[in-house]
């Protein structure tokens, strides 16, 4: 059990900054996942924490102790691989008493350990087995149960779940967050993919280019994106932007529509120009809405997904780039080629500056 | 032309393709047993007998009475295996080593090595035996042989460790192992394929070694290729002992190369390693 | 190899060379080959060096002459005909066991049956000791009772003098040489056959090619750094050769067959002329660096006409 703070930590491979100055403070217990696309630095700011990659700038503390120095295996961290680095020449069993062993612990202690972490994890019939002879999904339970035995101070996932198919993978989300719920161990768990860091995370920290966009509780990020970047990369299917401008109470998009505010016009900002953020559930049918043109009609069985061409009140405005998503919950007859009006909820809807994506 | 005629062409066609591989390679081995196990008499018959009416055992056993042959054998287990277990001893951790610090370009020495011919490095070091006056015992055959083994087991194992993934060893590391215990409880066991490869390859090296024999053995530490030239160049043998003895000296490579074939291939294709 | 590999070793590469601290140092893994290489690599090559420079016969002064050795070379016509013979032998035993080497890999990689065996049986000339084998080659070689003139003489040619002639002597030792190294080419292509893609076969059987010309225009450019690997290899490798040599000639008749290495031998080891000896070391190993370095110039260049780093 431990806190982790991490101090305007930088990273750079010669003279190319990967990590350009990263700060997240970490609760004794929280479950912390870093996201953001792939080669935004996570892994690298993960192998920090792991003392598997040296340190440029700034520093790593665990329970306060300042940790750029020490070696990995002084730093009673447990860390998971994403493709679980399982040593194929040891049973199961051996796996997971491995740091046990190196440490000289008790026998009797080593099989207590394992046969608990077994038990957790349903691997008990497995124990004696070698990893080849084990499926991906079992492999990757070796791969937590060789954290938990260990009974670290910190878990660190590196992807865990990015080798499993999505059946799997849900499963697995599950099981590690109710393995967090029982152990309430420290956990940095690094994953690109937004839904599992909306379902699993305690605190997301959103990443990009190495720095970070934004920091906090999954609806937090939903509901009040800091940035355009967080703004389309949590969530799914993305959030809709329109490029535009404000004008009097409300907003006018490039296709001339007009789309309301709810009266939150931030102040002289007349005639600012802005991008309207609105989510796709957030659109309602409205006969004064903006007319649009159905291109696509998705049913899954629960909800509808719709893409949808604006047609601008200004003629000849209409862009096919400015396609917009609906999801809504109920069934719809519409079909290609039909024209639905839509407004989005103003409540919900977000204004961001075209400039700096800061939310305005 | 019929289905069935042209399966039984193709057929034909391929297994006069395997006689046309093999046959060579065969043939001269078959010839090479005929030779050792013929009286004198058949040896020089004209046309050659491949098959004898007697079979000349006793050039097998001759070999072993008057030749201190079972010497010669034994010096060659101790130089082959001396000079093999030292390599490995030192090597596998070097090939280890170079693999994780990427140290590539130190691999250009072992190269050159390979490329350099046995007899430059016979002259220094047969001068520094002498000086050391260590001539005479086994131990710069040994020494010398190192010069064969060494290169092939570092560059094996270079090419072994390379391929073994650098994220079990990250992990040993943050179970708590020290680069010793990694090295030895992970790298190792899994390279243990690769050892198997570079120890086939330098035993079959060091045995076959003729050049530094030549100059470096005695009469009591000749090793068994030396020891059948000699055969040929001062004692006036027949054929059928001469031909029995480079069989028994060739035999544990050959029975090797069939059984370990799987290893060698791998090895040789990876490394294209020779000695000497 | 894949962009992801290739990409993957970058990154180990430069954390590797970034983390003293905290990751472990590699050098004590190294230290003691190092020393090895040091002591029976490393030295004997600077020794020879500093010989070459002496005057220097077993059991005499020693003294510095600079680069008299050298010169001598120039003059010394067994040394100029050795360099011949050894260009010839080398030429040949690169050439043959190339063309065959590559048509046994094409052979071996189809369907055979037992491929295995036979694969071992193959390569059993490349691993047998060289000693045992050219003793039974001196013996086939023999121009009454060896059996080479006996098979000959069943077509109707011969008999031959074999290596008990000048004119015959090289082409007959290449002729053991490439019995013995054949095998070696072939692994090698073998290796390189194994990682053809498949589909631009098939589309060339849709195309019509015949089987030469699929071999031609398809398999050859693709193997072609395969081969490349196989030639110097095969290069150096023959320049070296010394066993089958000296078993089986010693360099004769009179000194017909008498290459570098040879000859090298007989200077150092029979007139114990030391630094003479040296000397034609060095010219020699000057002489199979050059060779290895033009023919990895090569390579590199055939590697960037085929678009791939092998
Ligand atoms: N050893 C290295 N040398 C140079 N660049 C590196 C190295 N390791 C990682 N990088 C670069 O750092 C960036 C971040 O990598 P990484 O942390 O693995 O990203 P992520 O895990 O978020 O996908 C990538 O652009 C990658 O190319
Ligand atoms: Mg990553």
């Amino acid at each position: 059990m431990a806190s982790v703070s991490i101090r305007n930590v930088r990273k750079s491979y010669g003279t190319v900054e990967i990590i350009k100055g990263v700060s997240i403070d970490i609760q004794d217990g929280e479950f912390v996942i870093l996201v953001g696309p792939s080669g935004c630095g996570k892994s690298t700011l993960l192998r920090m924490i792991a003392g598997l990659e040296e340190i440029s700038g700034g520093t790593v503390a665990i329970d306060d102790r300042v940790v750029n120095d020490v070696p990995p295996k002084d730093r009673d961290i447990a860390m998971v691989f994403q493709n679980y680095a399982l040593y194929p020449h040891m049973t199961i069993a051996d796996n997971m008493s491995f740091a046990l062993r190196l440490k000289n612990t008790a026998k009797s202690e080593i099989t207590a350990k394992v046969e608990r972490a077994a038990g957790i994890l349903g691997l008990g019939p497995l124990l004696g087995r070698f990893p080849r002879q084990l499926s991906g999904g079992q492999r990757q339970r070796v791969a937590m149960g060789r954290a938990i035995v260990r009974d670290p101070k910190v878990f660190l996932f590196d992807e865990p779940l990015s080798n499993l198919d999505a059946k799997l993978r849900v499963q697995m989300r599950t099981e590690i967050k109710e393995m967090h719920q029982r152990l309430k161990t420290t956990t940095v768990y690094v994953t690109h993919d937004q839904i599992e860091a909306m379902t699993m995370a305690d605190k997301i920290v959103v990443m990009h280019d190495g720095i970070i966009e934004q920091i906090g509780a999954p609806l937090d990020l939903y509901d009040n994106p800091a940035n355009m970047f967080v703004a389309g990369f949590i969530g799914s299917p993305a959030m809709n932007f329109i490029p535009g401008s404000i004008g009097g109470d409300g907003f006018t998009t490039e296709g001339g529509d007009r789309l309301p505010l709810g009266g939150r016009v931030p102040a002289a900002s007349d005639g600012r120009p802005a991008v309207y953020g609105v989510r796709p559930e957030h659109f309602r049918l409205a006969d004064d809405g903006m007319a649009a043109e159905v291109v696509v009609v998705e049913p899954t069985g629960s909800e509808t997904q719709m893409v949808l061409r604006p047609l601008g009140a200004k003629a000849g405005r209409e862009d096919r780039k400015r396609e917009l998503t609906w999801v809504l919950r109920e069934r719809t007859g519409a079909k290609p080629g039909e024209v639905v009006r839509i407004a989005p909820d103003p409540a919900l809807a977000h204004l961001f500056n075209p400039d700096t994506g800061l939310r305005l | 032309m019929s289905r069935p005629l042209r399966k039984l062409l193709d057929k034909a066609g391929m297994a006069v393709c395997v006689l046309l591989l093999v046959s060579p390679a065969l043939l001269f081995f078959i010839w090479m047993l005929s030779l050792s196990l013929k009286f004198e008499i058949d040896n020089g018959a004209y046309p050659p007998i491949l098959i004898p009416d007697r079979f000349a055992w006793k050039n097998y056993t001759t070999i072993f009475e008057g030749n201190s042959f079972l010497l010669y054998f034994w010096n060659s287990l101790i130089v082959t295996g001396a000079a093999t277990l030292f390599a490995l001893v030192v090597g596998v951790p070097a090939g280890y080593g170079i693999a994780r610090m990427k140290a590539h370009k130190s691999a250009v020495v072992i190269m050159i090595a390979r490329m350099t011919p046995g007899l430059s490095f016979l002259i220094p070091l047969f001068l520094l035996f002498q000086w050391l006056g260590l001539l005479g015992t086994l131990w710069p055959q040994i020494i010398i042989h190192l010069v064969v083994t060494v290169p092939i087991v570092i560059w094996i194992m270079i090419g072994y460790f390379e391929t073994t993934p650098m994220e079990l060893e990250e992990a040993a590391m943050v179970d708590g192992a020290t680069r010793w215990q990694i090295f030895a409880k992970v790298a190792l066991p899994i390279a243990k394929p690769g050892i198997v490869v570079a120890f086939i390859l330098s035993v079959i090296f060091s045995w076959n070694n003729f050049v530094f024999g030549i100059v470096l053995a005695s009469r009591e530490t000749r090793t068994l290729p030396v020891a059948v030239y000699n055969m040929l160049s001062f004692e006036q043998v027949s054929w059928g002992p001469l031909a029995a003895a480079a069989l028994v000296v060739t035999l544990p490579v050959l029975i090797l190369t069939v059984a370990a074939q799987r290893q060698i291939v791998a090895g040789l294709t990876a490394g294209a390693v020779k000695g000497g | 190899m894949s962009i992801l590999t290739s990409s993957d070793r970058v990154v180990g590469a430069a954390s590797v060379g970034r983390t003293k601290r905290l990751r472990p140092s590699y050098w004590p893994f190294v230290v003691p080959a190092l020393i090895v290489v040091i002591g029976v690599i490393v030295f004997p090559w600077v020794f020879t060096l500093w010989m070459s420079a002496m005057e220097w016969r077993i059991g005499e002064e020693q003294r510095f002459v600079g680069l008299q050795n050298y010169a001598r070379l120039f003059t010394d016509v067994r040394f100029l005909e050795a360099m011949l013979h050894t260009l010839v032998y080398t030429a040949l035993s690169v050439l043959a066991p190339l063309v065959l080497g590559t048509a046994a890999a094409l052979a071996f990689n189809t369907k055979l049956p037992a491929r295995g065996l036979l694969r071992g049986i193959f390569v059993m000339p490349m691993m047998a000791t060289p000693v045992a084998i050219a003793l039974v080659w001196t013996m086939m070689f023999h121009p009454q009772l060896g059996v080479l003139n006996y098979l000959l003489s069943l077509v109707g040619i011969g008999p031959l003098q074999w290596v008990y002639h000048p004119s015959t002597v090289i082409l007959s030792l290449v002729l053991v040489e490439t019995w013995q190294w054949t095998p070696l080419v072939m692994l090698i292509v073998l290796g390189g056959l194994a990682a053809l893609p498949t589909e631009p076969y098939e589309s060339a059987q849709i195309d019509g090619a015949t089987a030469w010309q699929r071999f031609r225009y398809l398999t050859l450019p693709m193997i072609k750094p395969f081969l490349m690997v196989a030639v110097i290899i095969r290069s150096i490798d023959a320049l070296k050769s010394f066993d089958i040599l000296y078993t089986i000639t010693q360099g004769g008749p009179g000194t017909a067959s008498e290459t570098i290495n040879l000859y090298l031998y007989s200077v150092a080891f029979t007139y114990y002329d030391i630094g003479y000896g040296s000397a034609i070391a060095v010219v020699f190993f000057v002489l199979i660096i050059m060779l290895s370095l033009i023919l990895l110039y090569l390579r590199q260049r055939s590697a960037w006409n085929t678009g791939d780093g092998q």
